[in-house]
């Protein structure tokens, strides 16, 4: 962990930026050149995810939306055309678990219950690993706390638009989601340090202690508002706690709650906490053993989040399958693919090609594992995740089938503007100049748990 | 260990039924394999090809009307499929590891020195590991299995076949001295090192360390042979010598794991010094010193490909370097190393993506094929036993319903030494047993 901060750029590196800019002047304005209003990318096989895949089809971009798409469509006559002949097109693709991007601020470990940490407090809209995911296809993420925590902070959703200031790469208008933990970590972070939890008891009966905590902050703030209410002139406010309010908002449905889970007997111990409370989880993620209780969760509705085909890393892992995303895809269990590492995060393409092999998924299933299915999770599959009308242009042109080994990504485009197109020299990078950090290290829950 | 143990006796047991039937057939008598995509790797593609397996050995290759299916055999339908040989992965630690995070499941690397030749990794080997199916099921016949890289020399690599019993599995031991260089051995202290620096905690210390421990050696040579002149019983053996000297000798190559350039050049002085046999590792930083790796005319074993490029590098910087080594006439493998995180030979089942990923930048097809057969087989002493589909060479072979390098592809049947593996795992009973 030392070598990350001897690596992290000093104050004069990060601003190199600013004195390089008289140099890449003529570069930087072309940066800064609007997109075109209208765009058709033409003759690409067009994996839409919702709705097949169209040979030799047509998609028109219109001010960064989806305005068209079929085997023709009827844009302006000035339309940019992007001869996509011989080349694949699908959404961008979603990740809805990744710690990239937030250094060696992944995991407050100093306490099981952290729900007022904010993500976005560590987001390092420079780092390399935002533009090596872009270079993956990789065009929204999930941004978690890790999971040292039974109830850890809530999380950012970025768009993948490297080169952009901070804020311009946050996802608009996204919901919130907050990350919880289980098994394992928690109880090794803590135990480890002879604290509660050092069991799975500990572990569930710190959320719960949590959670009555916040039922009694609730109450109070009922009982003063009906006071106010009635006209009570010498109600004395509750002290506002940052904790307890963000607890209060995970009770009151207003945070998607994304679970670190592996085993099939914590799904369920989960979700009894989950109605026992009153709030709906969100998605397990890892979630390695779904395929043993598929039919019980896909009842609550809660999805997933799944490695491929990782396992044996820790006893937690040991009975994970690479079938496990199909088979509890087919029991009806929405099914998600994810990185959580700045490795895979760059494949995730190839990841879901990997479920054809692995259960037989068809070629539309693995890509909706990546798209349409991680939109869900995150809360924004109104926005992206498919190439319909009406959606964000988030798209991705590849030179091979985006399911075989073989593909990479050609251009990316994020709301019409290409970000990546990797027939530029350099990066192949459209906005971005100056020095990338690196926060190093893997950007797993793992390597970011304190351990 | 308890519920290790149990498992391993588990999967025996299955293995064992599953295979009677075949194993008599196959290595009492002839399995013809037709009709398949042959590729043979030394000798291009052979369509509609027939494939005779004898006594565990490839008697016999060719297309169907060069090759005649001998009376009695066992044919083997493989319409529509592509059969090649058994894939080696170059560098693993099967029977090292079992569950990466319970040390007591892990025999990776002797920390207590940096200079530990006499370590070999035939002493730890669990044979019954649940890895090595799970690696079998994708087609991966053979590996190398190399201690873990903490130490300078942490000791000497086995050559595995994935069947078997443990004697049957380890084909060679000792075949390589395992070697390494750069930041990762150095003694800098840390949480792992009980926050004190010890010798060696610099490259400098490392490399005078090392030229040290071979010094020493060529000094424990000259006194053993006279010893042995005349006839001195009193001389003392030093198993740490002992197990250099055929290294020092170039009998045996060492296989160098180093990242960094300027590393690169470093160890490879001290290499030519001492007259070492070398395969380099990994090489991953190496971009700018690629002419200078191709002049030493060792083979090198490329990767991770998935390692990290440098903040500032271009994405593809080390996704491109298989193809850019091969291009420069060095002798190539891939190995199965995953890019950072848990890194073990669970991933394994995944060399044949790695190859192909290569494929997408750059390297063409037949290379990244060879880097995963021929070419590991001919780094460690088994060109002439395995790698490719030939006439005498053990019948290692793979039936999958496509290309070996792509993830879609379903592996059918893998054969090792003509005996066709149950193709089961730990992993196929979960599904299995949840399918129901």
């Amino acid at each position: 962990m030392g070598l990350r901060y001897l690596c992290h750029p000093p104050a004069f590196v990060r601003m190199l930026p600013f004195f390089l800019v008289p140099m890449f002047a003529g570069f930087a304005r072309a940066q800064a050149a609007a997109p075109p209003s209208d765009i058709v990318i033409k003759g690409a096989t067009v994996m839409t995810a919702s709705h097949g895949t169209i040979e030799h089809g047509s998609v028109w971009v219109h001010a960064g939306r989806i305005a068209g798409v079929g085997a023709t469509v009827s844009a302006p006559g000035s339309a940019t055309v992007v001869d996509a002949t011989g080349l694949w097109l699908t959404p961008g693709i979603i990740d809805p678990h990744s710690h990239s991007a937030l250094d060696s601020d992944v995991n407050e470990a100093t306490s099981p219950v952290t729900p007022s940490m904010h993500m976005i407090d560590a987001f390092d809209n420079r780092d390399a690993d935002l533009y090596r995911a872009l270079a993956g296809g990789v065009t929204t993420e999930l941004l978690l706390h890790g999971s040292a925590n039974m109830i850890g902070g809530q999380a950012v959703v970025i768009k993948n638009k490297f080169g952009l200031d901070r804020d311009a790469m946050l996802f608009p208008n996204a919901p919130g989601s907050i990350k919880f933990a289980s098994g394992e970590n928690p109880k090794r972070v803590y135990g480890s340090r002879d604290q509660l939890p050092s069991t799975r008891m500990g572990n569930f009966e710190v959320m719960r202690m949590a959670f009555e905590d916040a039922k009694h902050y609730m109450a109070e703030w009922d009982a003063y508002n009906a006071k106010v209410q009635k006209g009570d002139k010498d109600a004395v406010p509750p002290k506002r706690d940052l904790k307890l309010e963000a607890l209060a908002d995970v009770l009151r449905g207003k945070l998607y709650v994304q679970i670190h889970c592996y085993r099939a007997d914590e799904f369920l111990t989960e979700e009894a906490i989950a109605k026992e409370y009153g709030y709906k989880i969100r998605a397990f993620h890892h979630a390695l053993e779904m395929y043993k209780v598929a039919p019980q969760i896909a009842a609550d509705g809660t999805a997933i989040a799944t490695f491929t085909d990782w396992w044996g890393f820790k006893d937690e892992a040991r009975d994970a399958i690479p079938w496990n995303a199909v088979m509890s895809m087919r029991k009806g269990v929405r099914v998600a693919l994810k990185s959580d590492s700045d490795d895979h995060i760059r494949r995730l393409n190839a990841e879901a090609g990997k479920m054809v092999h692995y259960g037989g998924a068809t070629e539309d299933e693995a890509i909706r594992m990546i798209t349409l299915n991680p939109a869900w999770i995150i809360g924004v599959d109104d926005r992206v995740g498919s190439i319909d009308v009406g959606k964000d242009a988030d798209l991705v042109l590849w030179n091979h089938d985006p399911l075989s080994t073989y593909a990479h990504a050609m251009k990316v485009y994020i709301d019409g503007d290409l970000f990546f197109d990797a027939s530029l020299p350099g990066w192949g990078t459209t906005h971005f100049s100056g020095v990338m950090h690196d926060g190093g290290g893997f950007g797993s829950d793992d390597e970011e748990d304190g351990q | 260990m308890r519920k290790l143990l149990v498992y391993g006796t588990m999967a025996v047991t299955v293995a064992a039924a599953g295979t009677v039937l075949a194993a008599d057939t196959a290595s009492s008598g002839v399995t013809a394999i037709v009709g398949g995509k042959l590729l043979t790797v030394s000798h291009g593609t052979i369509e509609d090809g027939v494939l005779i397996m004898q006594d565990g050995r490839i008697s016999a290759v060719g297309t169907a009307a060069e090759v005649k299916v001998p009376k009695g055999a066992q044919v083997v339908d493989a319409k529509g499929m592509t059969v090649y040989p058994g894939l080696i992965d170059p560098e693993s630690n099967f029977g090292l590891t079992e569950i990466s995070a319970d040390s007591m499941t892990n025999d990776l690397v002797e920390r207590s020195d940096e200079i530990m030749p006499h370590m070999h990794v035939a002493d730890a080997f669990h044979s019954e590991t649940e890895l090595i199916p799970v690696a079998r099921l994708n087609g991966v016949t053979n590996a190398v299995v190399a201690p873990a890289s903490e130490d300078s020399i942490p000791g000497q690599d086995i050559f595995i076949q994935l069947y078997g019993s443990r004697a049957q599995m380890m084909l060679a031991t000792d075949v390589a001295l395992a070697m390494n260089y750069g930041a990762e051995q150095r003694r800098r202290g840390g949480r792992e090192g009980g926050g004190r620096a010890t010798y060696p905690s610099t490259r400098m210390g490392l490399i005078t360390e090392l030229r040290q421990a071979f010094l020493d050696t060529q000094d424990y040579i000259a006194k053993r042979d006279a010893a042995a002149k005349k006839d001195d019983k009193a001389f003392k053996r030093d198993l740490k010598f002992e197990a250099l000297i055929p290294y020092l000798k170039g009998e045996r190559p060492v296989v160098i794991g180093v990242y960094e350039s300027y590393d690169v050049e470093t160890i490879m002085k001290v290499a030519q010094e001492f007259h070492l046999k070398v395969i380099l590792n990994h090489v991953t930083h190496t971009q700018d010193v690629l002419n200078e790796i191709a002049a030493y005319k060792v083979p090198v074993i490329v990767g991770s490909i998935y390692d990290a490029p440098r903040a500032n590098e271009r994405y593809d910087a080390v996704y491109s370097l298989p193809a850019e080594l091969a291009k420069r006439g060095v002798k190539i493998a891939i190995s199965s190393a995953d890019g950072g995180g848990p890194v073990s030979s669970h991933s394994a089942r995944n060399l044949p993506y790695s190859a192909g990923f290569a494929v997408g930048y750059g390297l063409p097809y037949d290379e990244a094929l060879k880097a995963i057969t021929l070419n590991v087989a001919e780094m460690f002493g088994f060109g002439d036993k395995l790698g490719s589909l030939d006439t005498g060479k053990m019948a290692n072979v793979v039936i999958a319903n496509g290309d070996p390098l792509d993830v879609r592809t379903d592996v059918k049947q893998v054969y090792i030494q003509g005996v066709a593996v149950p193709m089961v795992s730990r992993q196929t009973q979960l599904r299995d047993e949840y399918s129901r």
